[in-house]
């Protein structure tokens, strides 16, 4: 904007197509956004270099800066991989959301939401939620419609659905931290190593301090005996591997199943 | 905004309303000349009174900042303390008054008019991924508010960033009716084969609507009659799409979006279109059916008979894909399974 004095970096046609796909995909992986990355390059302009992706994105999260909107980086909480979406800073929570959704829809995720975030797995039943169907804001819902519309927010990737229960995804996690750590300040649990909000995790039974899985991989990476950080106990989950994006590549298959992790451990 | 600065935020916004309280003419000359560089709008007759007799009235934006300061404490206020109690049109709003006009304002050397700008942005983007086109009276009553002498410049300026920072143009549909629509400016230069979903002008969202509720087949006439309503008319050529005619007979058909084909056995001869195999892979009937719901203010299973079909649709669609699923990890789980015993690894 003129009023601003930051600097401010180019967007030529390149970083707006890459700007109105990612805004389309809502998130995506890094891979994805690699490819996607060199997609715009080819699209608008071959012959230029493809710029590395860590400044392409701050070139143009410049721009957005003083329109409220990021571009984050986040890491998925079960195992790790990195992933990018196109966040909202200013604004309430599930107003991203808002764009796709009814108003007894969304008051159905804000319920989904308080569930998630007060049990001890991170997960809320399909059976949880559809019990409080009947209290919904808007236009009254029945539960055949919420299993709809719990499955929509998967698909949209707001929730994540294993085996019956729901989590929040990732993007979600990026889009409403802030939100719900205001809103939720005596719910929400913290990781003990990044500080960040934690929704699925291991916990010390001992002392109580909880970790992100893949802050857990990092943190005891070849430690062959893991203590707790804050107590010294004898850590007694499982420690997950460390994500690392060449081998799940040089597998060929579609995605690295993480037999070794068990995420919904109670904390 | 990190939460270092939220809190800085918040702290200065104390002090400006311990300020205002206090009313001290020097310290607010210093604050509106900072101010006064940045923006540059008329003074509003809608100002609160109570700010009127403000002893620096030399300057026409001192009263509009303050008044600006005195909505914002409020909803500042109500937005922490609020957990989710409005409706969805109030959310909106309620999400764009939480950017905190006096917390930009402060941080960022601007005036309330690029506030409003920016606000703009966030609701044009709204509508556009909604595939809603945009009336002059929704973005007064939700955005621009006390500000309406400045529409112009406001829209101006939204539209600017719009068109730098996302490559969307702002084109108006409907002269008569003041409704505008976002264009992708990028899509109409090249081919693009990476854009996810049918084309967002709502045209085709339209149609589909239109064949769907019609039993999948509607007459050419029952298009033209909704196209109609939306200011395209059969012969005429309009500002963005051209010839409609040929949009619809020719240029949706090829590329598989629509199917148009002669009635059998009408003489005279008589058309009708059908879903066309990429509509089919790129949309659903269910998302047809919330557009078509969303034009009408109201919500799908307001549609009993048509809300079955897409439920159907649905549940068909997620079978066929985890039934193609379960192929895939089938495929996958052998494949691993083989080479874990080719190289003989422990399990």
């Amino acid at each position: 904007m003129q009023g601003s004095s930051r600097r401010t970096g180019t967007m030529t046609d390149v970083h707006r197509r890459f700007l109105q796909l990612l805004m389309t995909h809502g998130v995506l992986e890094e891979w994805e956004v690699k490819r996607l990355q060199k997609h715009c390059y080819k699209v608008h302009d071959c012959n230029a270099p493809v710029e590395k992706l860590e400044d392409f994105i701050h070139n143009i999260n410049s721009v957005l800066e003083s329109l409220y909107i990021e571009i984050k980086k986040g890491v998925t909480e079960d195992d790790g991989r990195p992933i990018y979406a196109l966040v909202n800073l200013a604004t309430t929570a599930i107003s991203k959301m808002a764009s796709d959704f009814a108003e007894n829809e969304l008051d159905l995720f804000r319920k989904a939401l308080e569930l998630i975030i007060d049990s001890e797995t991170g997960f809320a039943s399909s059976t949880n939620i559809l019990n409080v169907v009947d209290q919904l804001k808007g236009k009254k819902m029945r539960k055949k419609e919420a299993e709809q519309v719990l499955q929509k927010f998967a698909q949209n990737k707001w929730l994540i659905e294993k085996e019956g229960e729901f989590t929040l995804h990732t993007r979600a996690i990026l889009e409403m931290e802030q939100h719900i750590r205001e809103t939720y300040p005596d719910a929400v649990k913290i990781c003990n190593i990044c500080h960040g909000l934690l929704i699925q995790g291991q916990s010390c039974e001992t002392c109580g301090i909880r970790m992100h899985l893949p802050c857990v991989a990092k943190y005891f990476q070849s430690n062959s005996e893991p203590r707790c950080p804050n107590c010294n106990d004898y850590w007694p989950h499982e420690i997950p591997e460390v994500f690392d994006p060449e081998k799940e590549r040089g597998a060929g298959l579609s995605k690295p199943s993480r037999k070794s992790l068990r995420p919904r451990q109670p904390l | 905004m990190p939460r270092g600065q939220k809190s800085k935020l918040r702290a200065r916004e104390k002090r400006r309303q311990a300020r205002e309280e206090s009313w001290d003419p020097v310290d607010a000359q210093a604050t509106v000349s900072e101010e006064e560089e940045e923006s540059s709008f008329s003074p509003s007759p809608d100002v609160k009174d109570d700010l009127q007799s403000s002893p620096a009235s030399g300057t026409p934006s001192s009263p509009q900042v303050l008044g600006e300061v005195h909505s914002t404490t409020a909803s500042a206020e109500a937005v922490s303390s609020t957990r989710f109690t409005e409706d969805a049109s109030d959310q909106l709003e309620e999400t764009l008054n939480a950017l905190h006009a006096d917390d930009i304002a402060e941080y960022w050397h601007r005036g309330p008019l690029d506030e409003k700008v920016v606000m703009l942005v966030h609701y044009l983007l709204y509508k556009y991924q909604r595939k809603e086109p945009i009336t002059k009276v929704e973005m007064l009553r939700n955005v621009i508010q006390v500000y309406k002498r400045n529409f112009h410049e406001i829209f101006k300026r939204a539209s600017e960033y719009l068109e730098l920072v996302f490559g969307l143009d702002m084109k108006e549909m409907d002269p008569n009716r003041n409704t505008y629509v976002l264009i992708n400016k990028l899509e109409l230069s090249c081919d693009s084969q990476e854009h996810r979903g049918v084309p967002k002008t709502g045209v085709l969202m339209t149609i589909l609507g239109v064949i769907f509720m019609k039993g999948n087949c509607a007459t050419e006439e029952d298009v033209w009659k909704v196209l109609n309503m939306m200011g395209l008319h059969d012969g005429r050529n309009h500002f963005i799409f051209g010839d409609p005619k040929k949009l619809i007979t020719e240029d949706l058909v090829k590329n598989d979006y629509l199917v148009y084909r002669q009635v059998p056995d009408s003489d005279p001869p008589r058309y009708e279109f059908l879903w066309g195999p990429r509509a089919y892979s790129e949309t659903t009937k269910m998302k047809v059916l919330e557009f078509v719901a969303k034009a009408n203010h109201t919500s799908p299973s307001a549609f009993p008979p048509y809300y079955e079909e897409a439920l159907r649709d649905e549940k068909e669609r997620a079978q066929a894909k985890s039934t193609a699923r379960a192929q895939i990890a089938a495929m996958a789980s052998a494949r691993s399974k083989a080479m874990a015993n080719s190289l003989s690894l422990p399990k």
